[in-house]
């Protein structure tokens, strides 16, 4: 008889509060049936029956379980627990149990199979039961009884011991005829054979190590960070026309910033002046960084990469353009090594150059905020009452509110929206 | 096709590759002026010169670790040891060398080595020449290991030894050496025996016997006396390697017969049965009609008084008790 525990929801959960029944005690269930919903520390979710039977509440609505706890049974139809447990020794009895899937999918059909005689008449069967009650029967007789609805404690086995074997399943008649040997199949849209479930055919990927680690981290910090998005425009007149100057004093060995060089620039500055950005919440402290190093993330071939800009805020935009092109150019050629892509406090991501407008990211692991950027953006502008051409890009913040609340997400955003707006703070 | 001594089969198997590949050549105690302890290398050393047969001191590591280093570097050497219980001398170059340079050097060079040694009881050579290691050398990754019974298997899974990139331990059996069988021979072609391909070598329905190396033959005999004098049909199937496995084939074997026996040589803790026994029962549990069933070697050192070493390994007898045991009570 499958008890029903305090399920675990989410990474975090301890423990769990019931807050509705959603079947009464006496209630057939199936396996997949929604029981009970329950509050945990992130939110109210559903859990489903994971066996079927007779449903039996334990835990009253109101109770707080630590995971774990029982808070219901599902039984076998036969009344009470004890009785159940009786009437099914073979099935539940043993830790073996759980190599005989059938058994249980047996029991998951609505009406108990017609073949199987009445609980408490097997106990009755004087032969061929072990210790406990168990029925001594090999494996495959067990299976085939299964299959064929065939009541082994009805034989009388031949083998070694008195073991019921093949051979004696094999010479009893089955019960009743057409005892239904396979659970019957829950029809759905799409049959368990149809090629690829109805997408076609599907090509299944490996992962690389790189997208392993990716996809680990990223569900993790998403399952784990809450996290929330405050978003600006900056007029980024006043950048262009300073880019459009160093433009004119670049050569191959300084480069003109790009506007994700001034971003980074801007962030770095900004981080400095508020530590708690510049940090990360981990088990129950914040944790805050003496350097400002901002990684920004670089599409590679089938991954992607956040190499590291140390001690942004110390260097000169010059220095972050230099640094930020040959970090890139190594990311692509895969030359990237382990400590320039370890050590970033803070992460900018940028998909301007595809025409992105806005955007939200994933926060990395150990930090507290990460900065999207969008495309620059001609749009209509209202000055002094009268609509003129201007500039725009959009910012949007990405925090943990854990450690970075929404005062503190916006002040930061409004410090780098105004050092953008005002380029040459970007100097001092 | 000749009928030829299983000693003779591997000379013969030597001959044709040593012929076949200049690449391959002979290493060991007395394999050249003395033709071998037991006569397996006969007249190589006459017919291929010192070069290609090379009697070596008595030191086995030192034999299988210049094997090792001359299989690095192209050649394709094939050593023997005089018995199995003196390659354990050199565990150190068959384990930490022979079977993990390929993979500690990701793939760039292989080690196609061949460790021929013979193993096994009956011959009163006391416990430091009559064991039985099969089960030693299975457990290391990086090893083949071929165990075959009969001459033709002999001949055909020591050429394919010979010509697979990998280190193969090949047992071989002292009481094995004298006993003929019909054997393919150069007007058959080149007769190769693949690893990891299982003989069955009787059909039957009631049980399934495994035996291991000589003790196929003794599998044999008992499926024949259960046969006779017990009405039970025993399939009886020689793995002839094991590793790689032919584990699909017992499983088929024992999905049909429902009863599986394991006869082996060597002692029963950690033994090739009680792996093989792990694996019926992981793989085809709802199939079986009893326990899998072993017959091993006694757990004690060979002992040397002749009563007391034929009842330390199996013979007919036990193998058809077992046999049994899986059916009824006995």
């Amino acid at each position: 008889m499958p008890d029903v525990v305090m399920p675990r929801l989410s990474d975090s959960m301890e423990e769990g509060t019931i807050l509705r029944w959603l079947v009464s005690s006496g209630d057939s269930v199936s396996r997949g049936d929604e029981i009970v919903e329950i509050e945990t520390d992130k939110a109210n979710m559903t859990y489903e029956a994971d066996a079927s039977g007779v449903f039996e509440i334990v835990a009253s609505e109101g109770d707080t379980l630590p995971i774990g706890e029982l808070i219901a049974r599902i039984g076998d139809g036969a009344g009470t627990s004890d009785s159940g447990q009786a009437a099914e020794p073979a099935a539940t009895a043993e830790p073996t149990a759980a190599t005989e899937p059938a058994a249980s999918a047996e029991r998951a059909t609505p009406a108990p199979s017609p073949s199987m005689p009445a609980v408490g008449e097997r106990s009755a069967e004087p032969a061929p039961t072990g210790e406990n009650g168990r029925v001594k029967a090999s494996p495959i007789a067990r299976r085939l009884a299964r299959e064929r609805g065939v009541d082994l404690a009805a034989l009388t086995g031949s083998g070694p011991g008195g073991r019921i074997v093949k051979a004696d399943v094999e010479a009893a008649p089955a019960e009743a005829p057409a005892a239904p040997a396979t659970p019957h199949e829950v029809p759905g849209p799409v049959t368990a054979g149809e090629r690829g479930g109805g997408k076609g055919e599907t090509t299944v990927e490996e992962l690389s190590r790189t997208q392993q680690t990716i996809a680990r981290r990223m569900a993790e910090s998403k399952a784990t960070v809450p996290d929330f998005y405050v978003a600006t425009e900056v007029d980024m007149a006043a950048a262009v026309a300073v880019r459009e100057q160093l433009k004119a004093l670049a050569s191959d060995e300084h480069p003109a910033p790009s506007f994700n060089d001034f971003v980074v620039k801007a962030a770095a500055l900004a981080l400095r002046e508020f530590p708690r950005a510049n940090g990360a919440y981990k088990d129950g402290k914040f944790e805050l960084y003496e350097r400002v190093n901002v990684g920004v993330a670089v599409a590679a071939e089938n991954a992607l990469i956040v190499p590291t800009v140390f001690d942004a805020d110390e260097k000169s935009l010059g220095e972050i353009a230099l640094e930020t092109r040959a970090l890139a150019a190594r990311v692509r050629a895969g030359q990237i090594t382990p400590p320039e892509v370890s050590g970033g406090t803070f992460t900018v991501s940028n998909l301007g150059m595809f025409g992105v407008t806005e955007f939200t990211a994933i926060i990395n692991g150990g930090q507290a905020g990460i900065l999207t950027v969008g495309a620059l953006r001609d749009v209509p502008v209202v000055v002094d009452g009268a609509v003129v051409p201007g500039r725009r890009m959009t910012l949007t913040l990405v925090s943990d509110h854990r450690i970075l609340y929404g005062a503190d997400a916006a002040q930061v955003l409004a410090r780098i929206r105004a050092l953008l707006e005002s380029p040459l703070a970007l100097a001092l | 096709m000749a009928v030829m001594r299983y000693r003779e089969a591997l000379n013969q198997a030597l001959r044709e590759e040593l012929t076949r590949d200049e690449r391959v050549f002979l290493m060991g105690e007395d394999i050249g002026v003395f033709n071998g302890a037991y006569k397996v290398t006969a007249g190589l050393l006459d017919e291929f010169g010192e070069q290609r047969v090379r009697d070596t001191p008595i030191s086995e590591n030192t034999i299988v670790g210049m094997g090792v280093g001359a299989a690095m570097t192209g050649t394709r050497p094939v050593v023997e040891l005089m018995t199995v219980n003196f390659s354990l001398l050199a565990m150190d170059q068959i384990v930490n060398h022979a079977a993990h340079i390929r993979y500690m050097f990701g793939g760039q060079v292989a080690v196609p080595l061949v460790v021929r040694m013979p193993q096994g009881a009956g011959h009163q050579l006391g416990p430091t020449h009559s064991h039985s290691f099969e089960a030693l050398y299975l457990h290391v990754p990086g090893l083949l290991v071929a165990v075959p019974s009969t001459p033709a298997d002999a001949k055909g899974l020591l050429k394919s030894a010979i010509r697979d990139d990998n280190p193969v331990i090949f047992i071989e059996h002292e009481y094995l050496y004298g006993q003929r069988g019909d054997v393919p021979d150069a007007d058959d072609g080149d007769h190769l025996v693949p690893f990891g391909k299982a003989a069955v070598r009787r059909e039957g329905s009631d049980v399934t016997l495994v035996g291991i190396s000589r003790m196929a033959l003794t599998a044999s005999r008992a499926a024949d006396v259960l046969a006779e004098q017990h009405d039970v049909s025993a399939e009886v199937i020689d793995p002839r390697t094991l590793r790689p496995l032919d584990l699909d084939t017992i499983l088929a074997s024992v999905r049909k017969t429902n009863r599986c026996v394991i006869v082996e040589e060597g002692w029963p803790h950690g033994g090739v049965g009680a792996n093989l026994a792990a694996l019926i029962q992981e793989q085809a549990f709802d199939w079986l009609d009893a326990p899998v069933g072993r017959v091993t070697g006694a757990d004690v050192p060979m002992p040397y008084s002749k009563p007391l070493e034929q009842i330390a390994f199996p013979h007919e007898p036990q193998v058809v008790d077992a046999a049994l045991a899986t059916l009824r009570d006995v």
